[in-house]
């Protein structure tokens, strides 16, 4: 065995036990085939094809095929939520307050937060114009925007949205990412028109003169509201899919559980406190105990589903060899 | 499986349609029917062999060994070739239609549109 085929037989560990028994021979043996003389490591391409090979083969083998198909739909789901939250916020964002108010502002506009809604709004028109890289580009730079708002605001200091605000579209954005890159026209079409749609609400609703706002009050009516949208498109769609005989459907539920939780801490750090102390409105230490939470039971929940229909799979008997018959 | 394929296991269905080929050699199939455009990696393919294995349209033919390598070959199942055949004649049909549209259109070109009619 020489340097390059004990490497690659290393880079095996991402299959399951079982399945690099039987085909561990076959795969690096057609590794090696395409290797050309003189190579001594695998190509990048070719670790991360194992790699991706070897995830795929593990959710095959604990009967969760179709959790990728649904991650990806969870992901233009999660994309077209943040990009109508977006094109609420960017609208929200030009109704700064007036001259001689005393309320710190940046620039024309609110806070902050308009730098990042106006990357999410460019990474929607992308979606339409430029599926795939681009697109993947366009969302991971508005969520690393969204992302050190905070930061960039404590720095330069300027008012920012509130961590509330900023949160879900973070996550969303890491589900995002996922985004196919083969979209039909029809679907590339749904994160602009939700964008378009989020600032047509906001200017309807805050009329000129009627209301220069700030993130709060609106955030705590727009947030549940977008989140309690996001699962019900979800469901309606694993129902839809389930009659199909598509179970993809419910991974995407599955997914999308954690931001339509993170969308809803002010409800649900409501619920806490008032159950606790009779309290209006939540306090800060709830709502942050609320989200992380959230993130940590969201964390746990995909790979519990995982695991659960592992247990529910039979395991095939494995074929004989069709040569000589033996079993190995 | 869903219909229309996509393409790489439309090519892989393909490439077996001819004889029953291991691994490596599918690869080359697909590289020379997609014109060099799909280059599929071991791990992508047998990841797709598995999945057309579950869904009843490939079968495993044979195996055997060279140079010390262990090659599996692979089959069209009678299922596989009737996925194959109707996608096939799903394709054919699109390709006729767009044809004749083309051709019409080079036979007939279309009248300039006049906005307001003419002066």
């Amino acid at each position: 065995m020489n340097r390059l085929e004990r490497r690659y037989r290393r880079l095996l560990w991402a299959y399951p036990a079982n399945y690099r028994r039987e085909r561990s021979e076959e795969i690096v043996g057609t590794y090696l085939d395409l290797a050309g003389p003189g190579r001594r490591w695998p190509s990048p391409a070719d670790v991360a094809d194992l790699v991706r090979g070897g995830l795929r083969q593990r959710l095959r083998a604990a009967g969760a095929n179709d959790l990728l198909p649904g991650v990806r739909l969870a992901a233009l789901l999660a994309l077209t939520t943040a990009t109508f939250l977006a094109g609420f916020w960017a609208v929200l964002e030009w109704q700064s307050p007036p001259a001689g108010a005393g309320v710190p502002a940046f620039g024309p506009f609110v806070s902050i937060g308009a730098v990042a809604w106006f990357a999410w709004l460019l990474a929607a028109l992308l979606t339409l114009v430029a599926p795939g890289r681009p697109t993947r580009a366009a969302v991971a730079a508005a969520m690393l925007l969204t992302a050190t708002t905070p930061l960039v605001s404590l720095v330069i200091d300027v008012p920012r949205p509130p961590l509330y605000v900023l949160l879900p579209p973070v996550v969303l954005g890491v589900l995002a990412l996922a985004v196919d890159g083969r979209l039909p026209l029809a679907a590339r079409v749904l994160p602009i028109t939700a964008a378009l749609a989020g600032a047509s609400l906001d200017a309807f609703w805050n009329r000129p003169g009627a209301y220069w706002g700030w993130y709060n009050w609106t955030a705590e009516q727009v947030l549940p509201a977008a989140g309690g949208a996001l699962l019900a498109v979800a469901l309606l769609l694993a129902v839809g899919l389930g009659i199909r005989r598509d179970r993809r459907g419910w991974w995407t539920v599955m997914v999308l559980l954690t931001p339509v939780g993170l969308l809803n801490v002010h409800p649900l750090a409501g619920a806490v406190d008032g159950l606790a102390s009779a309290a209006t409105r939540p306090t800060y230490p709830t709502m942050v105990a609320t989200a992380i939470t959230v993130g940590l039971l969201g964390a746990a929940l995909l790979p519990a589903a995982v695991a659960l229909r592992r247990r529910q799979v039979v395991p095939e008997p494995v074929a004989p060899c069709p040569t000589c018959g033996a079993h190995r | 499986m869903d219909t229309p394929l996509r393409e790489p296991t439309f090519l892989i269905l393909t490439a077996l349609a001819r004889e029953p080929m291991h691994g490596y050699a599918i690869i080359g199939e697909v590289v020379g029917l997609s014109d060099g455009r799909l280059s599929l990696r071991p791990g992508t393919l047998y990841g797709a062999l598995d999945r057309l294995t579950d869904a009843g349209l490939v079968e495993l033919d044979r195996e055997e060994t060279v140079d010390g390598r262990l090659r599996r070959y692979y089959r069209l199942s009678p299922s596989g070739d009737a996925t194959l055949a109707a996608e096939t004649e799903r394709l054919r049909r699109n390709v006729e239609a767009a044809t004749a549209r083309l051709r019409a259109r080079r036979v007939q070109p279309l009248a300039p549109r006049t906005a307001g009619g003419l002066a």
